[in-house]
């Protein structure tokens, strides 16, 4: 930055380095600053630590503009009461993100986990690697597929589509479950990733998407649904298997007004 | 404006620190919606005319702390550095290449990290910064004072990435 090292070498006197942040800062008090202009008048290495210290402040913002970058949409659940009661749904839209009212949002458990989205993660690390029976039942026999899942899981279930994020339909198997049948959809890439979309029931109260992240790269984004449990996972980075999460849950959610 | 749609509106800034804080995009946008999940929930704990901003970048920190935590606990990522995004742009700012800027950014220990992102970045006081950190003004300064002189310190080096001498200098515990 500066090739003259008696500019760069380093301000030992702590007070003095904290007076020319507070400076870059406007932290001072006129009179406290009056006295520093003084000081830093007659002292080049100051000058640089100003400038620098403005530098990186523009710097950092150059780096994470506010707004950056396309804005995933949000979910967010909120408990009942403070407006509309349950079943009016109404909907914010803001910097491109809706925030959806759902009801029986109650409280104090903010953050645990249910348990479907173990099981999820767990029959993804059990059936992702498998080579030869990844699935019970191949996509050849797609419409057989939906009609067994949906009989056993008592709900007419339909499979989202990936191909817009390179992933394509394996097939599925049946699962078992503590609330029940789970069925578990495979989808696998051009490179051979995989990723599992995990179904059942689940008491859970409807809430916004989350995340458990693995430490060997595995993840589970999850969300509750009219009575069922979604979760899909894979090792795919967070980013992209976020974006599918989302894509997923508003081809599943049946109210893609909250989503988009 | 409604308590709601002022938290809609800060979502971009929650977005950009939780970006800066972690360096992963993703990460991000899990600490945004749970902060303003937590915040929407929570609304009744707010109190009107205060500095929102600086409440939800209290209620956003907390979350992360936990989460580094729970991965730290986990086996996982401890340190950070993991999970920078790939490569900031070459693109220059008052004479400063970004790249390096980042670099030096993620090798700061996460206190002086949060502090110079909260008064550089988010532009807020001291006294502002002290609250949401819930540590006095004057260790605002002096970790502030500190992380600059140190990101001055690893820029000057040639490049910021391998640097020709040790980077640590004269590092003293804080406090």
């Amino acid at each position: 930055m500066n090739d003259d090292p008696a500019v760069d070498a380093p301000i030992d006197d702590e007070p003095y380095r904290q007076a020319l942040s507070a400076l870059v800062d406007n932290e001072l008090s006129p009179k406290e600053c009056a006295a520093l202009i003084g000081r830093v008048a007659g002292d080049p290495s100051a000058a640089t630590r100003i400038s620098s210290y403005r530098a990186q402040n523009s710097a950092l913002k150059a780096l994470f503009p506010a707004g950056g970058g396309a804005m995933a949409p949000l979910l967010i659940a909120r408990r009942p009461g403070w407006t509309a009661r349950a079943g009016a749904a109404a909907v914010w839209l803001g910097c491109g993100l809706a925030l959806g009212l759902m009801a029986g949002w109650l409280r104090a458990d903010f953050g645990e986990r249910p348990s479907f989205a173990s099981d999820a993660d767990l029959a993804y690390a059990v059936y992702a690697p498998e080579q030869r029976h990844a699935v019970e039942v191949p996509v050849a026999d797609e419409q057989h597929l939906l009609a067994w899942l949906s009989k056993r899981l008592d709900r007419t279930l339909s499979i989202p589509s990936l191909r817009e994020h390179g992933y394509f339909l394996l097939g599925g198997r049946l699962l078992p479950g503590p609330n029940g049948p789970a069925a578990q959809f495979m989808y696998e890439n051009a490179s051979g990733q995989r990723l599992t979309l995990y179904i059942t029931a689940a008491n859970g109260r409807p809430g916004a998407m989350r995340a458990m992240h693995e430490a060997n790269g595995q993840s589970t984004y999850y969300w509750v649904d009219g009575g069922m449990g979604y979760a899909l996972s894979g090792r795919a980075a967070r980013e992209d298997l976020r974006s599918m999460a989302v894509d997923v849950c508003g081809a599943l959610g049946g109210r893609p007004e909250i989503w988009r | 404006m409604s308590f709601e749609s002022e938290v809609v509106a800060l979502l971009p800034v929650l977005r950009r620190y939780a970006h800066a804080l972690t360096g992963n995009a993703a990460w991000a946008d899990d600490l945004m919606q749970d902060t303003a999940e937590r915040a929407l929930n929570r609304r009744l704990k707010w109190r009107a005319g205060s500095n929102l901003k600086a409440w939800l970048l209290t209620m956003l920190r907390h979350l992360y702390i936990d989460q580094l935590r729970k991965q730290h606990d986990a086996g996982g990522h401890g340190s950070g550095m993991q999970w920078r995004d790939g490569e900031a742009p070459r693109e220059q700012v008052d004479g400063l290449l970004l790249r390096d800027v980042q670099r030096a950014l993620y090798r700061l220990p996460i206190d002086q990290r949060e502090v110079l992102l909260l008064v550089g970045l988010e532009e807020l006081s001291y006294q502002e910064a002290a609250a949401v950190l819930g540590i006095p003004r004057g260790t605002v300064m002096s970790r502030l004072s500190r992380a600059r002189e140190r990101m001055h310190s690893l820029m000057s080096e040639d490049g910021a990435g391998e640097p020709k001498q040790p980077v640590l200098k004269v590092v003293r515990s804080p406090r």
